[in-house]
């Protein structure tokens, strides 16, 4: 009996060391996210009874749904009213990949308060033309958008405290700012063989304002629109 | 990618705005609203009120504008400087408060820039406006201390922050300690008392648990000639104590008019001014 479960034994470490070894590569292809499942693609039956499944295609839908989670892009950028320096990441998709989500961290230095301070900001742009000039060099004539951005800290709210009277500063949050911006940018493809990590890099700049500053001008058409605009460079690390 | 020429046309106005941005600003970049990377004149108040008292030195007759709630009204503000630019019988100018709208530093670095073309020295006073984000410290850096008191020709002018709900009721405002201590006139250095303050007591932004507590601290001070508040954009003077002397109220500039005091030696006068 013991040295019939030690062959036993033997038998599956064989079967779960092959089946290791015929694991295939992740991608998010249906019939990849199978063999991944089924561990192979040999003449066994059951997997090919598996291939018609819902739980793999749930599965595969599953999985394909979590792999476009995974960020496409790293984005570095300065002002623009969201800290001296933003580090983010970001998502790019659409037809053309002209819309791009970008989710950030800044950091505003203490200046003359007592401390500095962070923010984050959703950012979402449109970059609906992207003109192919040669040697791996790419154009985009206009971003476009709009983001949101909060500033951490006390002295910030999100509307008024309760504190206050009724639509004292009903106008106003401190803590949430929403900014437009226009700009243009400019790409440099990585050649295939020398791709490391990053597959283009785009330089871009933008122009922006927030609604604290759109309404100033509102009040009052002293304070002109070169006042109120900032200017913001950043690069983007182009990564899938 | 679809029509080649139409985005490499545009193209070419962004350069064009990104060098006038580059050239003609000094920084053109917004790191945050509330960023307080402020530059240039701060410690306004007391760098003012030594000039004030250097040339008011020995005149008997005093004439003092009083300014207030300007928020972001540039144009009525920049009519309000104008006016008093024009009247050389004016000593020093007294802004009482909600220089900004938001407290953005933006807006500190723009009231300032006004402010900076009176040709005559001027002191600021905190409003509630201007403790918004991080308002209440550019405030500080820029003017100064938020209660504070200076005494020019034996005429002493005690400016108290009076925001006590920018505070959440939570900090000694109004200060009585402060008070007591302007009040004594043991040194014999002052006459008489001009109380200055944004919000007067009984209004929203006051901690009215010690209004009538305020009110008898406002007796201690020796010959007290008149209290001058903002906040409420009117052009009213009211008896809010029996005992203790008129509060006289300072429009906002958006109404297009302010204040002259003429504190002579028998007393003082108020003239309207509409401009």
């Amino acid at each position: 009996m013991k040295s019939a479960g030690l062959i036993f034994s033997l038998m599956l470490s064989a079967v779960s060391l092959y089946a290791h070894g015929a694991l295939p590569a992740d991608t998010t292809d249906n019939r990849d996210s199978i063999k991944y499942l089924a561990g192979h693609t040999g003449k066994r039956v059951f997997i090919d009874k598996a291939k018609e499944r819902n739980y793999d295609k749930r599965i595969h839908r599953y999985r394909k749904n979590w792999a476009a989670l995974i960020p496409t892009e790293i984005v570095l950028q300065n002002a623009g009213n969201m800290g001296l320096l933003s580090l983010g990441m970001g998502w790019n998709y659409g037809k053309h990949r002209q819309w791009e989500t970008q989710l950030m961290l800044g950091y505003i230095p203490p200046y003359k308060s007592n401390r500095g301070k962070v923010t984050s900001t959703l950012k979402q742009n449109y970059i609906p033309w992207s003109i192919y000039l040669k040697d791996g060099n790419a154009f985009e004539p206009l971003r476009c958008g709009l983001y949101v951005n909060t500033v951490f800290g006390h002295e910030f709210w999100k509307e008024q405290p309760h504190r206050y009277p009724k639509k004292y500063y009903d106008f106003l949050s401190t803590e949430f700012r929403l900014n437009i911006f226009i700009g243009e940018g400019y790409t440099k493809i990585i050649p295939t063989n020398r791709r490391k990590f990053v597959k283009s890099l785009t330089f871009f700049y933008e122009l922006s304002t927030c609604d604290l500053y759109i309404r100033s001008m509102y009040i009052d058409h002293k304070v002109r629109l070169e006042d109120i605009i900032g200017l913001s460079l950043g690069v983007k690390f182009q990564l899938l | 990618m679809t029509d080649r020429r139409l985005p490499l046309i545009s193209g070419h106005w962004g350069a064009v705005v990104l060098l006038m941005l580059l050239s003609g600003c000094d920084n053109p970049f917004d790191v945050h609203p509330y960023d307080m990377d402020l530059h240039g004149a701060h410690d306004i108040n007391n760098t003012n009120i030594k000039k004030i008292q250097t040339a008011c030195e020995g005149r008997d007759t005093l004439r003092i504008a009083f300014i207030s709630d300007t928020h972001g009204w540039y144009t009525q503000t920049e009519a309000e400087l104008n006016d008093i630019n024009q009247r050389d019988s004016i000593d020093f100018v007294i802004h009482c408060g909600d220089l900004t709208d938001t407290g953005t530093t933006k807006e500190y670095i723009w009231i300032r820039n006004y402010l900076e073309r009176l040709r005559k020295p001027f002191i600021a006073l905190i409003g509630n406006h201007d403790f918004l984000g991080t308002g209440d410290e550019a405030y500080s850096w820029m003017f100064g201390d938020k209660t504070f008191s200076f005494i020019v020709n034996r005429l002493k002018i005690v400016c108290l922050d009076t925001n006590a709900m920018e505070y959440d009721h939570m900090a000694a405002i109004p200060d009585f300690t402060f008070m007591e201590k302007e009040a004594d006139n043991s040194a014999g250095l002052f006459d008489r008392t001009i109380v200055v303050m944004h919000a007067a007591p009984f209004s929203d932004e006051f901690n009215n648990n010690v209004s009538k507590v305020f009110g008898y601290y406002l007796t201690l001070f020796p010959n007290l000639l008149c209290c001058v508040f903002g906040h409420e954009h009117v052009d009213t003077t009211r008896t809010i104590y029996d005992n203790v002397a008129p509060f006289h109220s300072i429009d906002c500039a958006q109404h297009r008019n302010y204040k002259i005091f003429t504190i002579t030696p028998d007393g003082y006068e108020v003239c309207r001014i509409d401009f």
